[in-house]
């Protein structure tokens, strides 16, 4: 990106504090944070959630939430001071001057209101365009998003947009006025990472075309560091460190910086060391994992033969019947087409695709959760399908057991987490009330939890923290499969690191198999050791880690690959 | 959206044989002899015992009286009063004042709900929502026969402003107390409805996003917020109309009000069941089709219903 050179700051902020009422109690979201754009510059800010990168955003465009206020500092734009401007005044700058990309693409368009109509109130509002001639420019602004077919496109409603173009609307919406700044707020981490890939590159283009100015915000330094020329590093509400992003990647002088540089997967992904370690887990889970199966083979309790391959899945495949254009006919749609795969005791398989490729499909069938239309899933040499008494279903349950993507609705939030990991335990009816109560006190420590939070409510935990929850609750039965769909995607980078290094270790000691659902390879090559490509319920390209990282065979592996933000830029040691 | 309308037709039709169903056997249910009753309760001979069997299909297999009974509601052929007036006529003469009254009614309770609770909703924890929230609270809990007195106490004995009853010959003017009453139970629901909804709209995604792009604080009010908190109140209001038929039957008589609510009450009196069951199963069809409005309205409020 080319910065013009221009010696007055286009935004310039001061010193900001900012601070939120909650009841009686002051909270400070950002604590004296310095920041300066260049015209045609691009800024990444950097933090994870709650670093209050967000609020300094919706400072900067006068939207902070009604207890939130702008308690110290300042924020010049062009020269002026809009944190003490009267609220006419900013509501000129917004849309004309400062636009804004949101965060979720699913709920900021209004539903109610087609996605044309709301482009052209941008113009409308900001005297750009009016009438027939404003209908026309919003057809060229949505072309101009990428976003094809744009005239019949502008006359639908939101829910007829995927993700993706949902996200294209809103950057049509955010640059309708041709404002200098673009307040980009995680614009894509909603998006599968092809989808991101795309979408940001359109963005820069655009931009770049146009030189408006961006802050980035994004949580992936990785990303920050491949779009941005100038990076902000923000943790606790304070900026600890900035300059330009080869030189933050390179050599972070901050210990935050320095655990963002060295932990995160997107760029983590490309060190040696991380297959060096992956190799040593497996090695020390497949023998645990032996030790078991060979247990397994002379119980009569356990389901299974304690045969080397856990899952074996073959020919599966799931038609769904779709509503076809008239309202009597069905279409017959392959979610889940012809796919097999073994998965090793003691190892990982992870299944990789973009939203619809039918991942998440596979994962339910293997966890009996949905019957397949046809074909086998054997576990440990049983079919699930011969399955019929209710023992050797609850054994099955037992001994494979699922961990989902979103921590926030996985746990009952009236359940505490003592009742949560103890629930599986009392549906089997494990134990007496004393040794669940130290198994669940056991599973804590296993997932570096204290056990003080044993009487606590999901509500009064962090993201990375429920995850844990929901990783102790699906070992509580000690089972042999760990199946997790997305275990890692709704959190944060560092979060993800903590979590894919808590599932490693815990592999290791218990000789567990995962199977691993993701669309992100970037995390990977940390966590499996064979990979499956999907793509629209096909198996595209099934192989190990290492061998699909140097030398994939297929273009659309490649380009999920290429994907995985921050590939290219050369790192320090 | 025209297989929505279509849907929404069909799904009519077992809803409405569902309710005639409902009623049909509770009239069968009903203690006596229903010649008897026809009779007046006096020792009648076998023939004329047998021709108004006849007459009434009594004879025929309870299925067949039920279909009979339903067609006889569809074609609005309800049979005759114990004066021999056909209950048709009766529905006729009545109703037309009791519809008045319940869109006036609800006209109040659409217009000062939706308007207060917007209010509330936009200054929430403000000093006119925290009244209006006590207030709504107030007129929730106390009966409406009970306001229904008072005000009819008030306004109309002691301080004179209105006439205290309607009588035969009504007019709006009349009616306004009446309906004030009758709206004022469900429009401190509405209030406290349009007033959450509003609320919650008011801190959408899609509302900030829409004041990033440079709307003014009452375009996003009114094309952001409102509409959609709008789609809520709407079902509420218009189910309410049912209500507002029920709750008729107590203000009708308190006001002395010659509609379908107050010739139902008499017929209760009478114990003319068969009246009464006319009555009922003609609510039960303008009932049928107001839900059938309020979703046609829901799917005009409201594009992803349409798709449904």
């Amino acid at each position: 990106m080319n910065a013009v050179n221009d010696t007055t700051p286009l935004l310039q902020v001061k010193n900001l504090t900012v601070g939120f009422r909650a009841g009686k109690e002051l909270l400070t979201a950002v604590d004296g944070a310095d920041l300066t754009i260049y015209r045609g510059q691009t800024v990444a800010i950097v933090g994870e959630s709650g670093s209050g990168k967000s609020t300094l955003a919706h400072a900067v465009i006068g939207l902070l939430p009604g207890n939130g206020h702008v308690s110290g500092g300042e924020i010049l734009f062009d020269g002026n001071d809009i944190a003490h401007a009267r609220k006419d005044a900013i509501m000129a700058l917004r849309g004309s001057s400062i636009g804004l990309v949101p965060q979720d693409p699913m709920s900021n368009l209004n539903p109610l209101w087609r996605v044309g109509t709301q482009i052209k109130e941008a113009l409308v509002a900001n005297g750009v365009a009016k009438g027939a001639a404003a209908d026309q420019r919003v057809v060229e602004l949505l072309e101009e998003a990428g976003l094809p077919d744009a005239e019949r496109r502008a006359r639908q409603y939101p829910h007829e947009f995927s993700g993706g173009m949902r996200q294209r609307a809103l950057i049509a919406m955010g640059l309708a006025a041709r404002p200098q700044l673009l307040i980009a707020d995680e614009p894509t981490s909603a998006l599968d990472v092809t989808v991101q890939k795309q979408i940001l590159d359109h963005l820069d283009q655009l931009t770049d075309t146009l030189g408006v100015a961006v802050m980035l915000i994004t949580h992936d330094l990785g990303l920050a560091a491949e779009r941005a020329d100038h990076l902000v590093v923000m943790y606790r509400g304070r900026v600890v460190e900035s300059g330009p992003a080869l030189d933050i990647l390179q050599d972070p002088q901050h210990p935050y910086t320095k655990r963002l540089v060295s932990s995160a997967p997107s760029l983590a992904s490309q060190r040696l060391s991380s297959q060096r370690a992956r190799a040593e887990v497996r090695e020390q889970a497949v023998q645990t994992a032996a030790e078991i199966a060979a247990e397994v083979s002379h119980s009569e309790s356990q389901l299974g033969e304690g045969r080397d391959d856990i899952v074996v899945v073959e020919n599966l495949t799931k038609i769904f019947k779709l509503r076809g254009a008239k309202p009597w006919q069905s279409v017959d749609f392959a979610a889940v087409d012809d796919v097999s795969f073994r998965l090793r005791r003691g190892t990982t398989t992870a299944i990789v695709g973009e939203s619809g490729s039918g991942k998440s499909t596979v994962a339910r069938m293997v966890l009996d959760l949905l019957p397949p239309t046809s074909g086998t899933v054997m576990f440990d040499g049983k079919n699930l399908r011969d399955l019929k008494s209710k023992t050797d279903r609850l054994r099955l349950r037992r001994q494979m057991q699922p961990v989902f993507q979103n921590p926030y609705a996985s746990l009952d939030p009236l359940y505490s987490i003592y009742q949560s990991i103890a629930e599986p335990l009392n549906t089997h009816d494990v134990g007496t009330k004393k040794e669940r109560e130290a198994k669940v006190r056991d599973l804590l420590d296993k997932v570096s939890l204290p056990t003080t939070v044993m009487s606590r409510y999901p509500g009064e935990l962090s993201g990375g923290q429920r995850q844990r929850v929901a990783i102790a609750r699906a070992l509580a039965l000690d089972p042999e499969v760990v199946i997790c769909d997305e275990a890692v995607s709704a959190l944060d980078v560092l979060v993800q690191a903590q979590i894919l290094e808590l599932l490693n270790d815990l592999q290791a000691e218990l000789g567990l198999s995962y199977l691993f659902i993701t669309h992100d390879l970037a995390v990977v090559r940390q966590i499996a050791d064979n990979v499956l490509v999907m793509q629209n319920g096909k198996v595209v390209e099934s192989s190990s880690v290492s061998e699909v990282f140097d030398n994939p065979r297929e273009a659309y592996t490649q380009r999920l690959l290429d994907a995985i933000p921050g590939g290219s830029i050369p790192l320090g040691a | 959206m025209w297989w929505y309308v279509g849907k929404r037709l069909l799904q009519t039709i077992p809803v409405f044989l569902g309710a005639t169903l409902i009623l049909f056997i509770l009239l069968k249910l009903r203690p006596g002899d229903p010649i008897l009753n026809l009779a007046g309760n006096k020792p009648v001979s076998q023939e004329v015992r047998d021709a108004l069997a006849a007459q009434y299909h009594l004879d025929d297999p309870l299925f067949v009286q039920w279909l009979q009974f339903a067609k006889n509601a569809i074609t609005l052929n309800f049979g005759e009063t114990f004066a021999g007036q056909p209950v048709f006529d009766l529905i006729k003469q009545t109703f037309p004042v009791t519809v008045v009254l319940a869109v006036m009614a609800l006209a109040i309770d659409a217009i000062l709900g939706i308007t207060l609770g917007t209010i509330a909703g936009l200054r929430r924890n403000g000093w006119f929502d925290s009244s209006a929230l006590v207030v709504s609270l107030l007129l929730l809990s106390v009966p409406i026969f009970v306001v229904g007195f008072v005000m009819q106490l008030v306004f109309g004995v002691k301080l004179g402003w209105v006439e205290p009853t309607v009588g035969p010959d009504w007019n709006i003017g009349k009616l306004l107390l009446p309906a004030i009453v009758l709206a004022i139970a469900n429009f401190a629901y509405t209030i406290r409805l349009t007033r959450t909804s509003v609320a919650e709209n008011l801190t959408a995604d899609h509302v900030r996003t829409a004041r990033a792009k440079g709307l003014s604080n009452g375009l996003v009010v009114r094309r952001h917020v409102l509409r959609n908190s709008l789609v809520p109140v709407v079902t509420y209001i218009g189910i309410n109309l049912g209500s507002l038929m029920a709750g008729a039957i107590i203000t009708e008589t308190i006001f002395n009000i010659p509609g379908i609510g107050n010739a139902a009450y008499t017929a209760i009196q009478k114990g003319e069941t068969s009246t009464v069951v006319a009555i009922v199963t003609f609510m039960v069809l303008v009932y049928v089709l107001m839900s059938l409005l309020v979703d046609l309205i829901y799917a005009v409020l409201d594009p992803r219903i349409r798709y449904v």
